[in-house]
């Protein structure tokens, strides 16, 4: 065990992170022209409606999976069969059509896209007026200022992190460390473009869950690669990282392994809202763990190798 | 660390928290108020509104809650006109929910959750249940409209001596063509400035969500959600577990600004005039007849802001007050400090605003030593600063008013023209007077009178289900690891499980008393603080097995494991716990819920992996004569090391 060669393929799980990435962001912006709409963040039409006795949870989704149209279903009251349903912007011009679609002597003329949102549902379900409870186009909770905010947060956290690391320990692992986290943000972001996940709450509270045990991840690994170096800066790096990563195994597999066991109780669970947080989560403890091993670890290598040749 | 005595610490420290949490699952009681006009109206009517509230009642609480209502289904006797709420997990806010159903019956504002002795001993009374967020538990959801017509009203009557001038100006034919065109100019200007084109309208909308947040956030609504609803000039305001709506209206609507006025100069002829009358009165033994004593009633029986305009301006047409002035009232306190604050004289300022609270930022409460009592320190803006020193300069020797809202609260004479940016409003403060007066200069008014267009109590915006399966989802993963930690380490999990307990216990209490609002970010600012706190033994663990197996003797390699992991832990946490402090300091909302569970989180963690722990470990290795510990997983772990 103690003999697993990690930093081996450091070259291949540096440029497969490196395209992994590349590629998660070129299908977010050519195929689907960025991130995907949500109320949280764009704005959109939200509407309460009391639907019939007979209608579930699945015939509203079915519905508006069958039309394209992007939507948050949330049962609000189960007694009185009472959702909330979410539109985001982006289903706009299909609601367009759809209503263009209603029988003329079905539909009043209107010209703002909630009402006509609203005929659309009374016209599929059959809701007579006092069913529809509310409607309101409504705007951002979050969203430009959260960007903004993101990013200096980011960049301020990374910067202090290198700072403090720095202090403890060498600049190369806290250059490292930061660098993989990066990575394991990046990594996330493609992801949730590939996928089209909806940017919403939640799926924040996810990303910064992933930071902090991306953070704390990588320290421990890299603490133990410190004290192995201690006193021996003539022994190869890369061996000592080898067998630091060895000797943090077990306590790298049982950590990811029982912070993985809730995320995955609530997938499993399904609950329909909380299914995206969780699947974040699941991937980017995945991604946290993989990066302290093949991308952290190896950076410091080739940083301390970069450096070495230059003043040798 | 090989004290039982030490045990001491953890005992106390868990007796506290659960005191804490103890009002969160103690028996409660809640009274709901009945309108004082209920008892006024014809019987029948009485029983239709009775009948509503139980109906309502029996749908939402009747049978699966075990709350009792007394009494029940009839109306409680007019000199205690309250229903009495009793049973676990009650919360005023789900009540509230009912109570807005039954508008006519019950006066909602004035319920009110009885504390339980503890908070009445921790808190004086002050809540200490832990409040759940907007997507747990639902709450209350306020769209409040922006009067753009009083808005642009408001504006005409500031603008409109200005306006008066210029067509003066317009209309003189002697005037010069190119004063006339600058007029002109300046006329077509202050006339754009009322039209309110939609884009206008959405930055003004845009202001007033700012302040509504901010206002929010002071109130220690840590997640509330503010949007905007473009199609009905709206703003949408999203409270989490609001337990008294009345008391957020007000504040959501508060429009009040910061402003000085001139007061008329000396000899302040119409001021005298009206306190001459009051005088008189009182000679007369008319006290219940004077200005003062009607307005102050106004004010105590909470009239509203209406009816002491009305009030006012009765009273300038009754004096004869020209145009170009306005009476205001003058509040102060009675004698002692802790008298409330009432309007006690009237006093004649100039209509015209001379520095408006625009031109002040970045007030700060402080208290005087000197007169007992708080007092707000400001910044003027450079522009702000140069127009208080022409103004100062331009009229020494006369009164310049302050007025909050509709109050003058101080009238200092101007001795000398104050020049640099800073001044300061004294008065008889109290503390949330100062804080209030600050905040009120420091965000800035909302620039829109709004409107309350719906108000009505949401479900939880995670939905039901997902909460439901969110919950025991959790409950089951805590569950699981825990079962792991035992498989895995044995002896060592269940000290791991123990300390793992203990801190989500203390972190609970501690987040109770900081009044933090729970919401899914929290719970997952949660679930990585156990992560991490897991993970801390488990390093722990797994050094305690590497001295082991290099044949250390068992309380030495406990010892030195501790040793050995106690900079990896203390690294890990602190780069997180600055991490998190920038995500307080920076983020809003969802990550600043996160945030406050994580670095509080750390501080738990640290405190029971770091200390207890350890002192549990070395206390069975060292005293409870455990001589082989096993730190291998049941079934397929390696034989256990030898200890010599």
């Amino acid at each position: 065990m103690r003999n697993i060669n990690f930093t081996k393929y450091k070259y291949f799980t540096l440029s497969f992170s490196f395209l992994a990435i590349v590629f998660g962001f070129v299908v977010t912006f050519s195929k689907y022209g960025g991130f995907a709409h949500s109320l949280d963040f764009n704005g959109g039409l939200r509407t309460v409606v009391e639907l019939p006795k007979d209608k579930t949870r699945t015939d509203i989704e079915t519905y508006f999976q069958s039309k394209q149209i992007e939507a948050v279903v949330i049962l609000l009251e189960k007694e009185k069969n009472i959702y909330q349903l979410d539109i985001g912007l982006g289903s706009l011009p299909t609601i367009e059509t759809l209503y263009k679609e209603i029988p003329e002597d079905k539909r009043e003329s209107s010209t703002s896209a909630i009402d006509r949102f609203v005929q659309l549902l009374r016209f599929e379900f059959n809701l007579p007026k006092e069913k529809v409870l509310s409607a309101d186009q409504v705007g951002a909770v979050v969203g430009g200022e959260l960007t903004e905010v993101g990013i200096t947060l980011l960049l301020t956290t990374l910067a202090i992190i290198l700072l403090y690391l720095s202090i403890r320990s060498q600049f190369k692992f806290a250059l490292a460390s930061a660098i993989a986290l990066v990575h394991d943000i990046l990594m996330t972001l493609a992801l949730i473009g590939f996928l089209q996940i909806k940017p919403s709450v939640p799926i924040i509270a996810a990303l910064l869950t992933l930071l902090g045990y991306s953070i704390n991840d990588k320290i421990v690994v890299f603490d133990r690669i410190r004290e192995n170096a201690h006193g021996k800066d003539n022994l190869a790096l890369s061996n000592i990282i080898n067998v630091s990563i060895a000797q943090t195994l077990g306590r790298t597999i049982n950590t990811s392994f029982t912070t993985m066991i809730s995320v995955v109780a609530i997938i499993v669970g399904g609950a329909a809202e909380l299914y995206d947080f969780a699947f974040v989560l699941l991937f980017g403890v995945i991604v946290g763990t993989y990066s302290s091993i093949y991308i952290a670890a190896p950076i410091s290598e080739i940083y301390d190798r970069l450096r070495k040749k230059k003043f040798a | 660390m090989q004290s039982y005595r030490l045990l001491l610490l953890p005992f106390f420290i868990l007796v506290v928290s659960f005191t804490i949490l103890y009002p969160n699952f103690a028996d409660r009681t809640l009274k709901v108020v009945v309108r004082e006009d209920v008892y006024s109206l014809p019987e029948a009517e009485q029983k239709t509104l009775v009948s509503g509230l139980f109906d309502r009642w029996e749908k939402d609480y009747g049978k699966s809650s075990g709350w009792t209502i007394e009494p029940k289904g009839t109306l409680p006797p007019k000199e205690n006109p309250f229903y009495t709420v009793k049973g676990r997990f009650i919360t005023s806010a789900k009540i509230n929910q009912i109570s807005q159903e039954n508008q006519s019956l019950v006066n909602e504002s004035k319920n009110k959750l009885e504390p339980t002795w503890i908070e009445n001993m921790i808190r004086g009374g002050k809540s200490l249940s832990i409040k759940l967020g907007l997507d747990l538990q639902g709450g209350m959801r306020v769209v409040l409209k922006g009067d753009f017509e009083d808005y642009t009203s408001k504006l005409r009557d500031l603008y409109a001596k200005e306006i008066a001038e210029l067509n003066l100006t317009l209309n003189n034919q002697s005037a010069k063509p190119e004063e006339k065109e600058k007029a002109k100019n300046r006329l077509s200007e202050i006339e754009s400035s009322f039209d309110l084109s939609p884009m206008r309208k959405i930055v003004e909308l845009e202001k007033a969500k700012m302040i509504i947040d901010n206002r929010l956030t002071t109130q220690n609504l840590t997640e509330p959600q503010v949007r905007i609803q473009k199609e009905q000039d709206a703003i949408e305001v999203s409270l989490p577990g609001v337990s008294n709506s009345a008391a957020i209206l007000e504040i959501l609507q508060n429009t009040e600004t910061v402003e000085y006025r001139l007061e008329e100069p000396n000899p302040f002829t119409f001021k005298s005039q009206i306190a001459e009358n009051e005088r008189r009165m009182m000679d007369l033994g008319q006290r219940e007849k004077t200005d003062i004593y009607v307005f102050q009633e106004l004010v105590k029986n909470k009239a509203g802001k209406k009816a002491q305009d009305e009030f006012l301006a009765e009273l300038e047409r009754k004096y004869n007050i020209p145009k170009d002035y306005k009476v205001y009232a003058m509040w102060a306190r009675g004698n002692s400090a802790k008298s409330t604050l009432l309007p006690r004289s009237f006093v004649v300022l100039e209509r015209k605003i001379a520095l408006s609270g625009n031109d002040m930022t970045n007030a700060q409460p402080s208290y005087n030593s000197n007169s007992y009592g708080w007092m707000v320190s400001f910044t003027l803006t450079p522009n702000g600063a140069e127009k208080f020193f022409d103004l100062t300069s331009e009229n020494r020797g006369r009164n310049l008013a302050i007025v909050w809202g509709d109050k003058v609260i101080s009238n200092p004479v101007i001795n000398d023209p104050i020049a640099g940016g800073r001044a300061e409003i004294s008065g008889s403060f109290s503390e949330q007077e100062a804080i209030r007066l600050a905040n009120v200069i420091s965000e800035g008014a909302l620039p829109i009178p709004l409107s309350v267009l719906e108000m009505r109590f949401i479900g939880p915006t995670l939905g039901i289900e997902s909460i439901e399966v969110g919950v025991k989802a959790v409950a089951i993963g805590f569950f699981l690891v825990m079962v792991y930690m035992i498989f895995y380490y044995r002896l060592g999990g269940f000290i791991a499980d123990l300390s793992l307990l203990v801190n989500v216990i203390i972190l609970a209490a501690l987040l109770t008393l900081m009044d933090f609002t729970l919401t899914l970010p929290g719970i997952a600012g949660i679930i990585l603080t156990a992560g991490m706190a897991v993970d801390a033994n488990v390093i722990i663990y797994e050094r305690i097995r590497e001295e082991i197996e290099e044949g250390r003797a068992l309380s030495i390699a406990v010892t030195r494991g501790f040793e050995n992991a106690f900079w990896t832990i203390m690294d890990a946490n602190v780069t997180t716990l600055i991490a998190g402090i920038l995500m307080i300091r920076l983020g809003n909302g969802p990550i600043k819920g996160f945030a406050i569970t994580l670095c509080w989180g750390i501080v738990t963690t640290l405190f029971t992996s770091l200390f207890l722990s350890r002192l549990f470990m070395e206390l069975s290795v060292n005293r409870m004569g455990i001589h082989h510990l096993n730190l291998r997983p049941f079934f397929f772990g390696k034989k256990e090391g030898k200890h010599a």
